[in-house]
């Protein structure tokens, strides 16, 4: 698609009174949008949850209407090459190892051999990826994927750089290195960056475009008239204080069974990726020794590979550890039984879905459990009462997690643990997430997370490095 | 020597499986089975890198295989002989096929497929990134189950209600894999793979020594019932 269009110049972006209604919807997710962006200008993108931020990057990447069904009016032009980087960088994978992964798009544009090779090593090296072209692409943590896929994409020698949340799923360090290399890649490119966390972004951009609800432009402008104009509802902006948590109602989150103290006593993990061209072994844990209490928040912090997630699995009674106790070992439960005094809400929001509406999945383990539960109240919580009757998949990303949150807790189990609940909300969403870890808190349960997000009140900070407390 | 196997091609890799399925249909007889079965195992056993995989492809074969033997003794006038030949003959089908599919690098077999063989460029691609992302199934398999069992609805003693979970599960990878592929295509053709025409390859398709030799060893292995049957 190296044409340029006849309607925009090479690097210039055009939207005229485009639509979407996504299939299964009964409204419009954006009516009658129009955006027009210059060539080499770099543009932030900003909305609250589900204002159809990414899918305005979906189509200009030419997805709607093709790979993702819906109805698609008015017209979308992108001139010249774009290039895409995706919240979850493992979905771009194409390959086993790293260089035949970035040659992926030259081998597109059909460039002979010795060329292509050159231009990997180029956009290796660019990235900041010292492994070789040989590597394997499942070894690489969640910080060297994202940068693989950027190089991916540079390889593509773009002249449209679309960023869809590229460091969201990050910890800060992590996240700065990654942003500090797509902005050295970038040159003048145009670029188009949706984030929720703008601040980082701010000093690295001529123009901010606010979405509302309905993906209709709210406003339009440099930065410094943004900063200097009407605050936005649903924006992370700059020098907004920590929202306040919100007040959810006790009898939402209060424990249906006597909260317990659970504690891992040298607890060591090894989580082994085997194929049969090779193994790949890691330690996640190694003889971690940590554990939470009733009515305190205990956080995991630390870098992404840090084994966070991993502390929090083997705690709920998740994982079998190698090594070491857990106490109790709610690991030999029954399921039901494990259900009835842990809540889980896992990473990827779309592990956890079990039925096929919103309503039946915040239903579904209280009626296992045998509890009662005001599903209409626990979505209300959540900004989710418009969607009872949605199927889950249809869901933003930010939607999705506060549903897999109010899906995994709204039994009221007496251990809750999270894992990265507050990714990809906006201050509303992020104040609903945080009030319910508080008033479950306040209501005596015992909550354990995993979180890179520093607004989250802890009582207990375990900052781990390497599998252990750092 | 054993991983050997691991560095020839990948369609010598699976020529191994080709003419095993081709020489399967000489098996009439209980001892041509057993020379045929027997070739493969000694084989197996000196040349593959381990002997857990190639024993649990074995064990899945030997699965539809029973199932074989039983419906043959069962409707064809009970004559246990025939039955364990039917049986055998398919082991040999399938067996040495689901070993070597094992050990092929996905992009590796789309170089050969489209450079040897000269299969359609985009196709073949498309093939190559979906086989890539079986590495990451067994991970979502895990998050699946973590999921499902902390939600109340694990796996539990029951055989009856584990079957109805093991369908459930599979179920919600089949989801879990056609949203990701969602993500990927999108991804796959903002790198041009959408408007990709005349396609390259950046590694080119050689044939070494050792490749010829692979082939060689399939089709002596193919050979086998042939051999056996016209000996006897």
């Amino acid at each position: 698609m190296d044409v340029v269009s006849s309607v925009v110049s090479r690097g210039g972006i055009r939207l005229r009174d485009v639509t979407w209604r996504p299939i299964g919807r009964r409204l419009p997710v954006i009516a009658g949008l129009d955006l027009e962006v210059e060539p080499g200008e770099r543009v932030l993108l900003v909305g609250p949850s589900g204002a159809g931020k990414s899918t305005i990057l979906h189509g200009l990447a030419g997805a709607l209407g093709t790979t993702v069904a819906g109805d698609l009016g008015g017209s979308i032009d992108v001139g010249g090459q774009l290039g895409l980087l995706l919240q979850n960088p493992a979905d771009a994978v194409v390959a086993e190892r790293i260089g035949r992964d970035v040659a992926f798009g030259p081998e597109n544009a059909a460039m002979p051999r010795d060329q292509i090779w050159r231009r990997v090593d180029e956009c290796l090296e660019a990235v900041g990826l010292a492994y070789g072209r040989d590597h394997f692409t499942a070894a690489l943590s969640g910080g060297e994927q994202q940068r693989l896929a950027l190089a991916g994409v540079l390889a593509m020698r773009p002249d449209v750089l679309l960023l869809d949340e590229p460091t969201s799923m990050l910890d800060a360090a992590t996240a700065t290195s990654v942003r500090e290399a797509i902005l050295a890649a970038a040159g003048d490119r145009t670029l188009v960056v949706v984030e929720h966390r703008i601040e980082p972004w701010l000093p690295h951009v001529d123009r901010v475009v606010v979405l509302g609800a309905g993906g209709v432009v709210v406003s339009d402008g440099t930065v410094e008239a943004f900063l200097a104009g009407a605050r936005p509802p649903g924006v992370w902006m700059p020098d907004l204080p920590t929202p306040a948590p919100l007040d959810v109602p006790v009898g939402l989150v209060r424990p249906e069974a006597e909260p317990f103290a659970v504690t891992a006593t040298e607890v060591s993990v090894e989580l082994v990726m085997r194929t049969l061209r090779g193994t790949q072994r890691s330690q996640a844990l190694t003889g971690l020794t940590a554990g939470l209490v009733p009515a305190r928040v205990t956080g995991f912090t630390g870098p992404s590979g840090a084994g966070k997630s991993t502390a929090l699995a083997v705690l709920g009674g998740l994982l079998k550890p190698a090594g070491g106790t857990v106490t109790p070992e709610l690991r030999r439960r029954r399921s039901v039984d494990l259900a009835s005094v842990v809540g889980w809400v896992p990473q990827n929001p779309e592990h956890g879905f079990l039925t096929t509406t919103v309503l039946a999945e915040v239903e579904l383990t209280a009626a296992r459990v045998g509890r009662t539960v005001d599903a209409a109240a626990v979505l209300e919580v959540f900004g989710l009462e418009r969607y009872g009757a949605s199927n889950p998949y249809r869901l933003s990303g930010g939607e999705q997690r506060r549903l897999a949150l109010a899906a995994a807790l709204a039994h009221r189990p007496p251990v809750v643990l999270l894992d990265e609940p507050t990714v990809g909300q906006d201050p509303a969403t992020w104040a609903a997430v945080a009030g319910w870890i508080a008033s479950s808190r306040a209501a005596g349960a015992t909550v354990g997370m995993s979180t890179h997000d520093a607004d989250l009140a802890l009582d207990v900070d375990h900052r781990m490095r390497a599998g252990a407390l750092a | 020597m054993r991983t050997a196997v691991l560095r020839v091609n990948p369609l010598a890799q699976l020529s191994v499986g080709l003419f095993s399925l081709l020489g399967s249909f000489w098996i009439d007889s209980l001892p041509v089975a057993l020379a045929a079965l027997g070739a493969y195992v000694l084989v197996a056993a000196v040349l593959l890198p381990g002997w857990r995989y190639p024993l649990v492809c074995l064990a899945f074969t030997s699965i539809a295989a029973l199932t074989i033997v039983y419906s043959t003794w069962r409707l064809g006038g009970r004559d246990l002989e025939i039955a364990v030949t039917a049986g055998l003959r398919i082991v040999v089908l399938a067996w040495p096929g689901s070993v070597m599919a094992g050990y092929v690098d996905p992009s590796r077999l789309a170089d050969y497929l489209a450079q040897t063989l000269r299969l359609p460029a985009r196709l073949i691609a498309a093939l190559a990134a979906a086989l890539q992302r079986f590495t990451g199934f067994g991970l979502a398999w895990q998050q699946l189950e973590r999921a499902r069992r902390v939600r109340g609805f694990g796996a539990g003693r029951h055989p009856v209600a584990n079957g109805r979970h093991a369908a459930n599960m599979s179920f919600a990878l089949l989801v879990h894999a056609m949203r990701g592929a969602t993500s990927a295509s999108i991804a796959m053709d903002a790198r041009g793979f959408a408007t990709a025409r005349g396609r390259t390859w950046a590694l080119a398709a050689p044939w070494a020594r050792g490749d010829v030799v692979a082939i060689g060893v399939a089709v002596a292995l193919g050979a086998v019932p042939v051999i056996a049957r016209l000996a006897s």
